[in-house]
């Protein structure tokens, strides 16, 4: 047992540059979940730890191991497909028992551990089907059997709840999570759903072409995100983002001005800002309340029950969207004034490096 | 799920009937070919209509039994067909997946020569061929007979296209589960391939069991005749019609083992022409 350590990564096809020097300390037990848009190389760098794509250059440590040389069958990781890749021509019970039959497990070894797994996915009833006969849902917890029969070191999930129906994937978020719980190895989940990253990962790892954006627990990542695309790939209603000048500053504290003259403060210390360049202010919806400040016209109201979310436009044609505290939205055109939460304003220099607020002491 | 109006049900009814009128033309003549073995030679010499008016004989199937030759040609064939299509399946696949799934320096030439080979007709290397045997001193043995048809290019690229519509993924999955290449081949890739195999091995074995060529040129000593070879020197002269009946109850019993194998591979051979794979 042990963590898994990625050191100096890198995979280029011919001239193209999947991903460039990447580094990452997983530890052992850990639910890492590594979040990004498609195309991101998300899959490439699994595949790396799976043994099935070598890596350009870099080293793969599982435990004490190097394992970045080794056969896929014997790093001592499982992978959970996209697509399941179940084998079709053979039972849920032979799917199963394949991985254990080749390292000539014997019978009666092979037969508890598959009874243990179904039981715990419960799938005992489907175990002398074949895949065609199966549901999404039920392939899906089939290739999850599969991976946990062989009691591997690490999981590699590349995206398995992507081809769910959606109250599908949230119950088989909860199982999961409860399957990191009970198995406690370590667990690699890919995906570009930021929801899925939020609710099962003990750690974040945001990718962006190949590259690590920022790596952290759920709500760090969610309050701090160190870079403008970390602020707009997590959290739903996407952040608010806009365009600002500096106003000098208040106390040590940066203040700023909106397009439409009007002052904002902050509690970022302005000592830490760049003084000049262009810059992008960032508030998530829940931290602009109407009342006073900005003035914007209602465009859209979304309401989702437990939150009722008002699109607004403000002067210079960007949209602002922010949670309606009381039951009673404003009718589409009524104006409204907005104030942000000068403690959770955060800036974005022009390369989109983020600052953020600095508490009093 | 299609749902079906009343206008594709009259469709479908339209295309059935001309399949049934296709089919009943495609086989008029063999009813005919059957009908006349059942005449006897004498009746024929004067006409050959009234198929289904007496009198009919069994003499002609007689005849072809009492040639004591037959039953060895028969072996014969069978012996060449079936070492044709074992061989020529595990030659193709093992080749189809070396395409389909490795690499190797020089894959690409050595893929387009199997597609160039495509285009060489047998004829334009059966003197060759028969100097190569002839120097080997390997006429009339089965060596000669099953193995210039191994090099089947058609058989490697249909096992190439198909392993290569085979998800990579699951053999992935399978590498993962310790599988060496090996296993992987045997344990996965071929029984997906089953029906891919069925086509190429039935198409194969008909091939042999029909071929005449080859047999013709390389087997010249009478015990080592196929059935084909063995039935065709029983006809002294193709141009007289006296033993017509004779001739087509030799059809007939040539082409019996071949029904015998539609009848059991039919679900595959069915299953290979629509492109659906078989559970
Ligand atoms: N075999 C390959 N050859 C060339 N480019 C590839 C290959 N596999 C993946 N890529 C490229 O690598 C990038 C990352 O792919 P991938 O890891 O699948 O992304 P993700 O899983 O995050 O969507 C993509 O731009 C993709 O086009
Ligand atoms: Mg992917």
């Amino acid at each position: 047992m042990g963590g898994l350590s990625l050191r100096g990564l890198s995979k280029s096809y011919g001239s193209l540059d999947i991903m460039r020097d990447l580094s990452l300390e997983i530890a052992d037990g850990e639910f890492a979940v590594f979040l990004g848009p498609s195309g991101c190389g998300k899959s490439t760098l699994l595949r790396m730890v799976a043994g099935l794509e070598a890596p350009t250059s870099g080293e793969i440590h599982l435990g004490n191991r190097r394992i970045d040389a080794i056969a896929p069958g014997e790093r001592g990781v499982a992978m959970v497909f996209q697509n399941y890749a179940l084998y079709p021509h053979m039972t849920v019970k032979q799917n199963m028992a394949f991985g254990l039959r080749n390292v000539g497990t014997p019978r009666d070894e092979i037969a508890s551990k598959i009874a243990i797994a179904a039981k715990m996915l419960e799938i005992a009833h489907l175990l002398d089907r074949k895949p065609g006969q199966l549901s999404g849902g039920q392939r899906q917890r089939v290739a999850i059997g599969r991976a946990i029969v062989k009691q591997p070191e690490v999981f590699l999930f590349d995206e398995p709840l992507s081809n769910l129906d959606a109250a599908l994937r949230s119950r088989t978020r909860i199982e999961l999570a409860r399957l990191h719980q009970r198995v406690q190895s370590t667990m690699i989940f890919v995906t570009h759903d930021q929801v899925e990253a939020m609710t099962m990962a003990t750690r974040i790892v945001v990718m962006n072409h190949g590259r690590i954006e920022q790596v952290g627990a759920p709500m760090e990542i969610y309050r701090k995100p160190s870079t403008r695309f970390v602020a707009s790939f997590i959290g739903s209603p996407s952040m608010n983002f806009l365009p600002v000048v500096q106003a000098g500053e208040s106390d040590g504290r940066a203040l700023v001005r909106l397009a439409d003259g009007t002052v904002v403060a902050t509690e970022i210390l302005s000592a830490s800002v760049p003084r000049s360049g262009e810059m992008t202010l960032g508030v998530r919806a829940e931290h602009v309340t109407p009342g006073s400040g900005t003035a914007a016209r209602v465009d859209v109201v979304e309401r989702l029950g437990e939150r009722t979310l008002v699109y607004a436009i403000v002067d210079d044609g960007s949209t602002i969207v922010y949670d309606e505290p009381g039951d009673v939205a404003p009718a589409i055109g009524e104006h409204v004034r907005l104030s942000l939460d000068p403690a959770n304003v955060m800036l974005f220099d022009a390369a989109g490096l983020a600052y953020h607020a600095e508490p009093r002491a | 799920m299609k749902i079906r109006t009343p206008s594709t049900a009259t469709g479908d009814r339209l295309i059935l009937l001309a399949v049934v009128l296709l089919a009943a033309i495609w086989i008029a003549p063999i009813v005919w070919v059957v009908g006349l073995s059942f005449k006897p030679n004498e009746v024929l010499m004067r006409t050959t209509g009234g198929l289904v008016s007496p009198p009919f004989t069994l003499k002609n199937y007689t005849d072809i039994l009492n040639s004591s030759a037959v039953f060895g040609w028969m072996l014969n064939s069978a012996i060449v067909a079936i070492g044709q299509m074992t061989l020529t399946l595990i030659l193709a696949s093992l080749t189809g997946y070396g395409f389909a799934r490795t690499n190797f320096p020089g894959k690409r030439p050595l893929f387009l020569l199997t597609l160039v080979a495509l285009a060489v007709p047998e004829q334009a290397i059966i003197v060759p061929l028969h100097t190569m045997f002839a120097t080997l001193d390997l006429h009339n043995t089965y060596i000669a007979l099953i193995t210039p048809r191994l090099a089947f290019p058609f058989g490697v690229l249909l096992m190439t296209q198909y392993f290569r519509a085979i998800s990579p993924e699951i053999e992935e999955a399978a590498l993962l589960d310790n599988a060496s290449r090996l296993r992987i081949f045997i344990f996965i890739v071929l029984p997906l391939s089953v029906p891919a195999q069925a086509t190429l091995g039935i198409y194969t074995f008909l091939h042999a069991w029909n071929d005449y060529f080859w047999p013709l040129v390389s087997a010249t000593r009478p015990e080592m005749y196929t059935l084909t070879v063995g039935l065709a020197s029983m006809q002294t002269n193709f141009a007289q019609t006296e033993g017509l009946g004779f001739l087509m109850a030799q059809a007939v019993f040539a082409g019996l083992p071949v029904l015998v194998l539609y009848l059991f591979f039919q679900r595959h051979i069915v299953a290979a022409v629509a492109g659906a794979p078989t559970r």
